[in-house]
């Protein structure tokens, strides 16, 4: 019985390519069940087509019963299937063999012999349980069914399509809409972010490239990010001053300093103003620094008046925040400090206290923000 | 479950043997429920299910797989008794095997049809 297969060779169930058979599940579990009553009855051994013909046969005469008894309880106006039902229609598809009392017309089905014949059986043959756990079958999955126009809230576009018919598919799906780029744009200003970055970065190496070369090894000291102003002056002490790393704003104190200096002007270093700003704070290195040589080496560009009005002299875009130290309270009122160098790397750290330094300022000093 | 009594008994059948024969069935029914047949509950309902059967008592699917379960053994009884027959007329020294399975059939299946 392969109705469903195509290949009806005998050893088609060992094809790797097989077809599934309709109810394949079910026929393995009846073949399994056969065969255990077949072992019970006393068999030892099986050709497999042969279980396989009984239990097609097995499968059929379930089936025959179920459709007799049906029908008798059909035949009697109800749905539901009767012990009678199914005792009647046992005696109809029955044993090729016949049963006690067939002929007899007109009995009680209660003491049919069909029936009686099955409960001897009952009582005499011992009882085998099916070998295997069965899960309940066939499995019902969910169907997930197109939503109707209801359920999407859509109108149908036409009077004669109904609202509980599924929706049409959307648009999108079947012609070319108009898409929506605002990605594109992202993606535009993000390359165009990058190549800044990529850029800011080379200049900063460049910086620091040529630092080295100017100054050697000791050049180091000024591109380092953790040195604050008088650290990198202690360092420039041992050295000879004229190949000291340059100064930067507000580094070096110049012991003869007076307000007289300043209003000198021009004559004057320019960074002197600077100086008495930082007074205080670099004064524990005041004694050691004993020439002027190299003030003005870097400070060209922190050319600031006294009175305090920062001239932001920018030649980087980006301001060195992470140099900042005890100073920074005081340079912050005054100047803003260029960067003049920056170890590449860390460009995020570098603007996240790029924007605290911004807040810092806006705080202390809310002139300076006109001026940026 | 509906008991629904056939209206033509036979006058010689009294009370006493209705009542025999149903608890005979009752007590059948009941000892359903410890019996497990081979054939397992719900490859019978699956199947008795595509036939339009429609019970959810238990029992009465046992007494179908029950009986499917007589039917099945006494075609195998048979089939086994021809083997025997078959090997004893041949005297083939072989263990107890099922052999020449579609002659076999093919008589058992003509029998049955």
């Amino acid at each position: 019985m392969n109705n469903g297969v195509a290949n009806t060779h005998w050893d088609s169930e060992h094809s790797p390519t097989r077809r599934p058979i309709a109810n394949e599940f079910g026929r393995t579990v009846s073949r399994v069940a056969v065969a255990q009553i077949c072992e019970g009855v006393g068999f030892e051994s099986f050709r497999s087509s042969a279980l396989d013909s009984l239990a097609d046969i097995a499968v059929r005469y379930l089936c025959d019963i179920g459709k007799a008894s049906t029908s008798y309880a059909n035949l009697a106006g109800r749905t539901e299937c009767n012990v009678f039902d199914i005792i009647t229609a046992l005696e109809d598809v029955g044993n090729f063999q016949g049963f006690m009392g067939a002929s007899e017309v007109g009995d009680c089905i209660a003491s049919s012999g069909m029936l009686r014949e099955t409960i001897e059986y009952v009582d005499i043959s011992e009882e085998i349980p099916f070998a295997y756990p069965l899960p309940w079958f066939p499995v019902y999955r969910e169907r997930r069914l197109i939503p109707s126009f209801s359920q999407m809230d859509e109108t149908p576009p036409a009077d004669h399509i109904p609202y509980w018919l599924p929706a049409l598919p959307d648009p999108h799906t079947y012609k070319q809409t108009p898409t929506w780029n605002e990605r594109k744009s992202k993606q535009q200003t993000d390359n165009l972010e990058q190549v800044r970055q990529r850029r800011k970065v080379e200049r900063s190496l460049l910086n620091l490239q040529q630092r080295l070369a100017i100054f050697g090894p000791a050049g180091a000291a000024t591109s380092s990010f953790a040195t604050n102003e008088s650290v990198r002056g202690i360092q420039s002490v041992q050295g000879n001053p004229f190949v000291d790393p340059p100064l930067q704003a507000g580094e070096k104190d110049v012991p003869a300093f007076n307000m007289s200096d300043m209003v000198k002007g021009p004559g004057k270093d320019n960074d002197i103003s600077v100086f008495k700003m930082f007074g205080p704070a670099v004064e524990a290195v005041r004694d050691q620094f004993s020439d002027d040589a190299d003030k003005d080496v870097n400070d060209e560009s922190k050319a600031l008046p006294f009175k305090g009005h920062a001239i932001h002299f920018k030649f980087k875009s980006s301001k060195k925040v992470l140099g900042h130290s005890m100073d920074l309270g005081l340079l912050n009122r005054h100047m803003e400090k260029p960067v003049s160098g920056r170890v590449p790397g860390d460009e995020r750290d570098e603007k996240k206290r790029r924007a605290e330094y911004i807040l810092r300022q806006s705080m202390e000093n809310p002139q300076e923000l006109t001026q940026m | 479950m509906n008991y629904q009594h056939p209206q033509p008994q036979p006058p010689q059948q009294s009370g006493e043997g209705k009542h025999d024969d149903d608890a005979a069935v009752t007590e059948f029914l009941a000892s359903l429920l410890e019996y497990t047949p081979t054939i397992p509950d719900e490859l019978v309902e699956h199947y008795l299910g595509k036939s339009g059967f429609q019970c959810p008592d238990v029992r009465l699917i046992r007494l179908v797989a029950v009986a499917t379960q007589k039917f099945v053994a006494e075609v195998a009884s048979d089939a086994l008794q021809h083997c025997k027959a078959r090997q004893a007329s041949i005297v083939k020294d072989k263990g107890n095997k099922q052999q020449k399975v579609s002659a076999l059939y093919c008589s058992l299946l003509t029998s049955i049809i």
